[in-house]
């Protein structure tokens, strides 16, 4: 196909009748998937329902596999589009003709997805996200690859720049791979995650499983090799921590392969490609996604790293945009960063930033009190649950728990600070992440000042700035300071005339 | 920058504690009244309608105490509720609005008008009787940031609306 000028009304590559039909193949197995297996089950039994037979059936199968050939090939002629001087035109429908016009102006995002028919028939589809709701993505699921960069480029530069830029595009415009993640540094990544929830998760699934079949666990070769080792009255004994031992190991090295495997598929073939405004993330291995960042639509930036990482020097660099759609916004992820090219990337994305600008600053020690808060009802409810299930044997928890309990809120307190410059505010949280979140301050939408009437008498207040994509908190300083943080933010906000998108 | 080098500077802005919040209708507190007895009547009510259903004995023994708790737990609450519509305040300022509400957790939101997409004045059955009108101001961030001004005189939500609308309208 060769490359359109999209000034008229085209159609995709005609290889989306492919992808059109294999996506509503799918949505009408999920639907109907229930009543095909109590059909198609109680056929097979009996030879025959009534009248129906097998072959019946088969012939059923085939007519609702072309019935969906043909709505296919039909939203395959009625889906055109092309880009006039400041819009996106697209006609969609078979019955119902609906017009879709988006001003280049409001686009948030485009991306380019391949998933796994799309990577066989060598097509992408290109999706097309506004601020708005829901209903405003528009997904064009077929265009060959040159095509659809053509598109996306087209889409994202302004009116008045295309006429001189569309002869420079494919010659001055030299994109730099900046960044290519290799495989050791995503093991590394994968094997350094945060595995406590998913280690929580499955070890109280092992303990219940354990529970079941302790019987016959005990009768396992275990037993047997242990007599070797131990003495025979207290084989029993070694048993059970042995088998303790094996099922915690075995709980983690499940943990670690199952991030390793979702960090390598999410983040296979990381990419992230510098472009003279923008930059792009080319990343997945079943779903190959690729999408650009655009400066000016970036709201939040959000770092995470913990002890092991950093010793790796590998940082996860989250960039938030305005959008609906939660699920898009995992791909907004690079990970492995290392600390200069994370700096490299943050200065790319907002200009000027300098973390030693301006002072850290820390919540109030209240901040001790209400973790010590938390923990303690964490701990109630732990104690009261294993009392109620183990027996009272099971109080011994709290010897692991309490000191837990003390490091998280040591931890949680020294990690979480605020800093607050002349153009950006940096908020510091996290236990056993390190989370540090960025946004500049003309991107704010609405500030709040929040206080509890019990931290009225100790002049304590809180401060929630949202953004377009994010809510932060500073948490937990004196009202006074809070005040002027107030004021100060709002005053930033209102005083320049600096649009937030 | 350093922030306490900015503090002189930062004394000198306007300043948000300053600004003399006003209270929202008087009459709105009749309409908070008449919504919470509905609820607790319903509430009592379908507990009452339970004692005639459920004829077990260990049901009917605690009855009463089951609802006195709920009772006392209603009267709480409509108190907490008639001393927090004292801390339901507004203000309008050049540049943003300002709403403070909440008894336990008392909060002040400000949002910039520059940020506002679009504000609506909606109308209940029950508010237009009293004269009363609900003014919702929509930012383009989380559903947190959006502002919900119940108990508004309609002539003054109106001109607020009026207001807010010429300036995000005067401004894109």
């Amino acid at each position: 196909m060769e490359i359109a000028d999209f000034s008229q009304p085209i159609r995709q590559s005609i290889k989306g009748i492919i992808v059109i039909f294999a996506f509503n193949v799918i949505t009408f197995v999920k639907k109907f998937f229930i009543l095909f297996i109590a059909f198609g089950v109680s056929v097979l039994r009996s030879k025959s329902i009534g009248n129906v037979t097998p072959t019946m059936m088969l012939m059923a199968v085939i007519g609702i596999l072309l019935i969906i050939l043909i709505i296919a090939i039909l939203k395959y002629l009625n889906f055109k589009f092309h880009l006039s001087e400041d819009d996106f035109h697209l006609a969609t429908g078979i019955i119902n003709k609906d017009n879709t016009i988006i001003p280049k102006s409001k686009i948030q995002n485009v991306y380019i997805k391949q998933n796994f028919l799309q990577q066989i028939i060598n097509v992408v589809s290109v999706k097309i996200e506004t601020a708005g709701d829901k209903k405003s993505e528009i997904e064009i699921s077929a265009l060959d690859r040159p095509t659809a960069l053509l598109l996306k480029q087209k889409l994202f530069h302004k009116t008045s720049e295309v006429n001189e830029n569309v002869e420079a595009i494919g010659r001055s415009e030299e994109p730099e791979v900046f960044f290519k993640v290799t495989t050791k540094r995503l093991l590394l990544e994968g094997l350094s995650q945060n595995h406590f929830k998913s280690f929580l998760l499955i070890i109280s699934f092992a303990f219940g499983l354990y529970n079941e079949l302790k019987d016959f666990l005990e009768e396992l070769e275990l037993e047997q090799h242990l007599e070797g080792i131990g003495e025979f009255n207290e084989a029993t004994f070694y048993n059970l921590i042995i088998t303790n031992v094996i099922i915690v190991i075995g709980v983690v090295l499940i943990s670690f392969l199952f991030s390793i495997v979702k960090t390598f598929i999410i983040n296979f073939n990381l990419e992230v490609v510098e472009h003279q405004k923008t930059i792009e993330i080319n990343k997945g291995l079943f779903n190959k996604v690729s999408l650009s960042l655009t400066p000016s639509r970036i709201q939040n930036l959000v770092i995470t790293t913990n002890r092991v990482k950093q010793y790796f020097g590998l940082h996860t660099l989250a960039v938030k945009q305005a959008m609906v759609n939660v699920k898009q916004q995992k791909n907004f992820n690079i990970v492995a960063l290392e600390k200069e090219q994370l700096n490299h990337l943050v200065n790319k994305l907002i200009s000027n930033y300098n973390e030693e600008e301006s002072e850290k600053a820390k919540p109030r020690p209240y901040f001790m009190r209400i973790s010590t808060l938390e923990m303690l009802v964490f701990g109630v409810v732990l104690n009261g649950l294993s009392l109620g299930i183990f027996g009272i044997e099971m109080l011994w928890i709290n010897a692991a728990f309490l000191p837990l309990a003390a490091l998280y809120v040591y931890f949680a307190y020294k990690k979480a600070y605020y800093k607050i410059s002349e153009n950006f505010v940096t908020i510091g949280s996290g236990v056993i992440d390190t989370t540090t979140n960025i946004l500049e301050i003309h991107k704010i939408q609405s500030i709040k000042l929040k206080q509890t009437i019990f931290q009225r008498p100790r002049d304590i207040a809180s401060i929630v700035i949202s953004t377009a994509s994010k809510s932060v908190t500073i948490p937990y300083i004196s009202k006074s300071e809070a005040i002027l943080i107030y004021n100060f933010l709002l005053f930033k906000v209102e005083s320049q005339d600096r649009d937030w998108m | 920058m350093n922030f306490t080098n900015l503090q002189i500077q930062v004394e000198d802005l306007p300043n948000v504690e300053g600004v003399t919040l006003k209270p929202i209708a008087k009459s709105y507190l009749k309409i908070i009244a008449l919504n919470s007895l509905a609820l607790y009547s319903l509430i009592l009510g379908a507990l009452y309608g339970l004692k005639h259903l459920v004829k077990e004995d260990g049901f009917q023994d605690n009855f009463w105490y089951v609802f006195l708790g709920v009772l006392v737990i209603c009267i709480i609450n409509f108190i907490i509720s008639v001393l927090a519509f004292k801390k339901r305040k507004y203000a309008v300022r050049g540049h943003d609005v300002i709403y403070a509400k909440g008894l336990i957790v008392h909060s002040v939101t400000t949002v910039p008008i520059s940020r506002i997409q679009h504000v609506e004045e909606s109308r209940s059955w029950l508010a237009r009787h009293f004269g009363l009108s609900t003014l919702k101001i929509f930012t383009a961030g989380e559903a947190g940031s959006d502002l919900s001004i119940k108990g508004l005189p309609h002539i003054e939500a109106k001109g607020i609306n009026d207001f807010i609308s010429a300036e995000v309208n005067g401004n894109s």
